[in-house]
């Protein structure tokens, strides 16, 4: 099974939220999305899911259109953040009324799962939403979405306001889930440190556009950080895909993705580091106030 | 396969190397068997890909060997093999920065010689 977008728009206004998005998901397979705020992560899941119509362009799940065609849908499961505000009415919903619409739009719910969850994130089930905390809304969605049993399932920011513990529980139920079922999971979040290494691939957002599509290793092990006297670096670089590039005196440090065959002249007098994705990250989208 | 990931180095090389430090310790006995792909994707919060880039890189050198069905195991020799290995990359990954760092605080040869004989 895959899930593939074309030409995907979503304007709302001036403003193109989603812009031009081609993107092929692969069934079994972990994907972060990442972007910063307003690059259009939540818009673009909820195109992919048809939560949302898109302005133009296609979603489609094996060739099939996905919009308003419910045996597609029922493979798809978007678990987003709750919105609480009062214009939504959420708020007013009881965890055990939200989990139980869910188990009825969900054909693959698995309630023995849901409760399990539940009982091990210590859900106030009798309490409405409203009461939870933001961290106990997270733990809402994460419930949600695993227990959907979708085979494409996609969360919106799920760690959000989680504490640590419960985040590193998260990615290791996440691993459990994804290792005994195979199902794909496409999970948005800024805190991309910790999601790396349950990545297999990264999605990276920018502006509406689609920046990159990459297996994590294969990003990671083709990124580096050069650093040194200014003339030694810019000779270490010479002809290679460099970002946010930064001065301090006379030291420089540049930020460079190799290409297959290419390599740094490390006979300079450079320092050459590995870099985190988060570093990677903020060197690809971190550089626009510079212009 | 007890250390912990550090953000220095790629994981799945971080996976291999710990795979073969339990080997040279007699942690991991030959023709026993390894932990699954799955199994350490769990203990270390990691891709299951990730993991199994990582004990693939010590098939392809023949310090593990796969039975269908069952899983990864030791390969005979391959306590041997590990320590040629690292015994060969030794200049490379210890004595190079030793003697870059000691030639940038003008550490002589002799100097440097005493100070092993020392510890």
């Amino acid at each position: 099974m895959k899930l593939q977008c074309t030409d995907l728009v979503k304007t709302y206004g001036y403003l193109n939220a989603v812009d031009h998005v081609d993107l092929t998901l692969e069934q079994g397979k972990i994907y972060g999305l990442i972007g910063r705020n307003g690059a259009g992560k939540t818009t673009l899941l909820s195109l992919l899911t048809a939560q949302n119509p898109a302005t133009s362009g296609e979603v489609e799940l094996d060739g099939q259109r996905v919009w308003e065609n419910r045996s597609a849908l029922d493979h798809l499961c978007f678990s987003r953040e709750l919105n609480i505000s009062p214009e939504t009415g959420l708020g007013n919903i009881k965890v055990k009324e939200y989990l139980r619409i869910a188990s009825v739009y969900y054909p693959h719910w698995d309630a023995g799962m849901a409760q399990r969850l539940v009982a091990l994130f210590r859900l106030p089930v009798k309490k409405k939403l409203q009461k939870l905390s933001k961290g106990m809304l997270s733990m809402v969605t994460i419930v949600v979405a695993l227990a959907s049993k979708a085979e494409f399932t996609f969360l919106d920011e799920p760690v959000a306001g989680l504490d640590v513990v419960a985040r590193d529980q998260f990615y290791k139920l996440l691993l459990e889930e994804y290792s005994a079922t195979g199902r794909t999971f496409v999970i948005s979040t800024h805190i991309i440190e910790e999601a790396a290494d349950v990545l297999e691939e990264v999605i990276i957002l920018r502006e509406g556009k689609l920046l990159m599509v990459e297996n994590v290793q294969d990003l990671l092990d083709s990124a580096r950080y050069v650093s040194g006297r200014a003339e030694e670096v810019d000779a270490a670089v010479t002809g290679l895909e460099i970002h946010h590039a930064e001065s301090m005196g006379r030291s420089k440090g540049v930020a460079v993705l190799l290409r297959q065959g290419q390599a740094i002249d490390e006979s300079r007098d450079v320092t050459v580091q590995p870099m985190s994705l988060q570093k990677v990250f903020v060197a690809l989208c971190g550089e626009e106030e510079k212009a | 396969m007890k250390e912990q990931l550090t953000e220095s180095k790629s994981i799945y090389l971080q996976i291999s190397d710990m795979i073969e430090t339990d080997i040279l310790r007699g942690i991991l006995l030959e023709e026993e068997q390894v932990p699954s792909t799955n199994e350490l994707a769990r203990q270390y919060t990691i891709n299951p890909a990730t993991a199994a880039k990582g004990i693939n890189l010590l098939v392809e050198e023949g310090i593990l060997y796969k039975k269908r069905g069952i899983g990864m195991f030791v390969a005979a020799g391959a306590r041997e093999a590990i320590n040629q290995k690292r015994r060969k990359a030794f200049g490379e990954t210890h004595l190079a920065p030793l003697l870059r760092e000691a030639e940038s605080l003008g550490v002589t040869r002799e100097e440097l010689i005493a100070m092993i004989q020392d510890k």
